[in-house]
Parts: structure tokens; C-alpha cells; sequence
């Protein structure tokens, strides 16, 4: 009864969400013209930077072990 | 029907909620990653799909109607009087309370501005009307607010310059009132003497212009560039708003010499000159 995912795999998922987030964030951004998509854009802004940074916590991690382990 | 799709929306976020936390807890029960995998996904976009949900909206065009007859109102009030003076929109000195913003339309043209005290006498009536004059309320009042609001301070702790590198940001990303807002401070040194003659630096007059591209307001705009036949000219809510910004920040009266629009509506300028002196 273990969770099947490991570390890297949830880091990959942030990674692939992370991307997704920010690309839309900027498309949708007021700048783009796109302001007739109905959702709060500051919020999905918020998010997207949010994932970004922790994925790159995850990477700093990964960073740190490989340094460590040699 | 818009409330029937919020609720298709707040369907589809708890069902993604739902599938997702019950495919993450069978993913531990058989060991899947596969299932783990479509598990997160779907309880992370529910989680962030119920984050970034809708706020209320309301029609462009029913925010149009109801805002089109008060402006109407209000130009023809004007004309209907027959004050052929300028609009000035007036700063915080004029007032006792700092924050109440108001238009002073005068009887005659080229009259002077009444003095503050005179002003503070009708200042919490929202339309008053004196023998040299009306004041009224501005249409761009609430924006304004809105505007105070988003920046975090008054227009009143501010100067020119930092309006016009903060106003745009909020204009554009917060409130969402245009796609492009670009403010241009003038400062025109060149005026006429009383012989005729022109002089530079005997009086520093500033010009601001604002051009807004693609506004929420872009029919109302050209309803209002349409109906101002007086001198006075009001503006429209963000035209309005930006006056009272510039009249705050400036500290001195401010009035809205020129409004046009392009051709399609899309593109709208104003000119602003703050009354020296």
C-alpha cells in the first residue's frame, strides 16, 4: 500500500503543469488582447508561478543530491 | 443560462475533484502509476479550475445601457441650463474633505474659478447650482475609486510622473477597463503675453494626453464625443476617471480639452490641461 509515484515523477508532473500554466497565463494575458476568456487571470497567473517555483524547488533538490552523492 | 453555466462549471471541477482523489487512492491500493499519474492531474486542474473560477460578470452591453442615459442626462442638463464655460475637475483643495471630487461647470465662458469656500458651501450635494455656476458630481467618480483602490493609495499621495508610470498596469492588468493605456505629460513653456506676443517659460502650461486602446466603454465613448455640443466637456466614465486622477495627482484644476475616437471605436483620445495659476 505505497504510493506508486516517486519523487521525480511528481516532478515531472509539476514540470508538464507548470508549462501549461504559464503558456496560457500568457496568452491570456490583457497585453494579448485576449481579455473575452471569463476567468481570473491574476489567480491563474498566481498558480502558474506557484508550480513554476515549486518545480524548481524540486530540480534545487535534485541539484543538491546529485552534489552530495559524489 | 449564465447561471447554468457556473453550476456546468462547478460540475465539472467537483467530478474532476472527485475522479481524481478516488483514482489516487486506487493507484495506492493496486500500486499504479498509471492510475497515480491520471489521479493527480485530474485532483490538480479540479484544485486549480475552482481557484481560477469565474468571478461575476456582467454584459458589455447591458453595462452600456444603463450607463448611457445618465451620461445623456448629464450633457443635456448642461446645455439645457446654458453654461458656456469649461468643465474643470477640481482638486482636493477646493474641498474640505480631501477625497470628494467634483466638476465645476461655469455660467459664463472664460470665467475664473469660484473660490474654495464658495465650493465647500455645496460641496456634499451631489448637483448644486449657484448663481456663477454648477457643480456636479463626475461620472468617472466610482472608476476613480476603483482605480485608489487597485493602487493601494490615493491619487492624492502621488505625483504626475508616478501616475503615469503606475496608472497603466492597473488600467490594464487589474481592472481590465482597456487593453493599452499610454499618458503623455507635455509641458507647453510657450504663452501668450498681454501685448499679443508669445513668450516661452512666462507660464508653464501641462498638456496630458491619454490614448486608451480598445476600452470596456468604446460605444459609450463615442456617444459622449457625439452629444458634447457645449463647451463643457464631461467625458466618459474613463475619460472622466483619468481627470480626476491627474486633478488629484496634480493637485491643480484639470479640464478635458479634446476627445476623439477612430473610426471603429477602438482607439480613444483625451487631452488634459491642468489650469495654472
Amino acid at each position: 500500500m505505497n504510493f506508486p509515484l516517486s519523487f521525480w515523477d511528481i516532478s515531472l508532473l509539476l514540470a508538464v503543469t507548470a508549462i501549461i500554466l504559464l503558456i496560457t497565463s500568457e496568452l491570456v494575458s490583457p497585453y494579448y488582447g485576449k481579455t473575452n476568456l471569463i476567468i481570473n487571470k491574476k489567480r491563474l497567473r498566481n498558480i502558474a508561478l506557484a508550480f513554476s517555483i515549486v518545480f524548481l524547488i524540486t530540480v534545487a533538490i535534485r541539484i543538491f543530491d546529485i552534489i552530495t552523492s559524489t | 443560462m449564465h447561471r447554468a453555466r457556473i453550476s456546468l462549471i462547478h460540475a465539472a471541477i467537483t467530478a474532476m475533484l472527485t475522479l481524481g482523489v478516488a483514482a489516487i487512492l486506487t493507484s495506492i491500493a493496486y500500486t499504479s502509476s498509471v492510475l497515480a499519474f491520471i489521479g493527480l492531474g485530474l485532483a490538480f486542474w479540479g484544485a486549480i479550475l475552482l481557484y481560477i473560477r469565474p468571478e461575476e460578470y456582467t454584459k458589455k452591453v447591458l453595462l452600456e445601457a444603463v450607463l448611457s442615459p445618465s451620461l445623456t442626462t448629464l450633457n443635456e442638463m448642461i446645455q439645457e441650463f446654458a453654461y458656456k464655460g469649461d468643465a474643470t475637475y477640481l482638486p482636493p483643495k477646493y474641498f474640505a474633505h480631501p477625497g470628494t471630487t467634483k466638476i465645476y461647470v461655469s455660467k459664463r465662458k472664460d470665467a475664473s474659478l469660484p473660490a474654495p469656500e464658495e465650493i465647500q458651501k455645496y460641496e456634499n450635494q451631489p448637483v448644486a447650482r449657484t448663481t456663477q455656476g454648477l457643480l456636479l458630481t463626475p461620472p468617472g467618480t466610482q472608476m476613480s475609486r476603483l482605480l485608489e483602490k487597485s493602487l493601494g493609495t490615493s491619487f492624492i499621495v502621488m505625483d504626475l510622473e508616478s501616475l503615469q508610470r503606475k496608472l497603466p498596469k492597473h488600467f490594464i492588468e487589474n481592472l481590465e477597463i482597456a487593453e493599452n493605456l499610454e499618458i503623455q505629460v507635455e509641458n507647453n513653456k510657450t504663452c501668450k503675453k498681454t501685448d499679443g506676443t508669445t513668450s516661452p517659460l512666462l507660464m508653464k502650461n501641462t498638456t496630458i494626453h491619454a490614448k486608451i486602446t480598445r476600452p470596456i466603454y468604446e460605444i459609450i465613448f463615442k456617444q459622449t464625443e457625439d452629444s458634447q455640443q457645449s463647451n463643457a466637456l464631461i467625458g466618459c466614465p474613463i475619460s472622466s476617471a483619468i481627470a480626476i486622477a491627474i486633478a488629484k495627482a496634480a493637485g491643480k484644476p484639470v479640464r478635458i480639452t479634446d476627445l476623439k475616437s477612430s473610426e471603429d471605436g477602438n482607439i480613444l483620445e483625451a487631452s488634459y490641461e491642468i489650469i495654472e495659476g
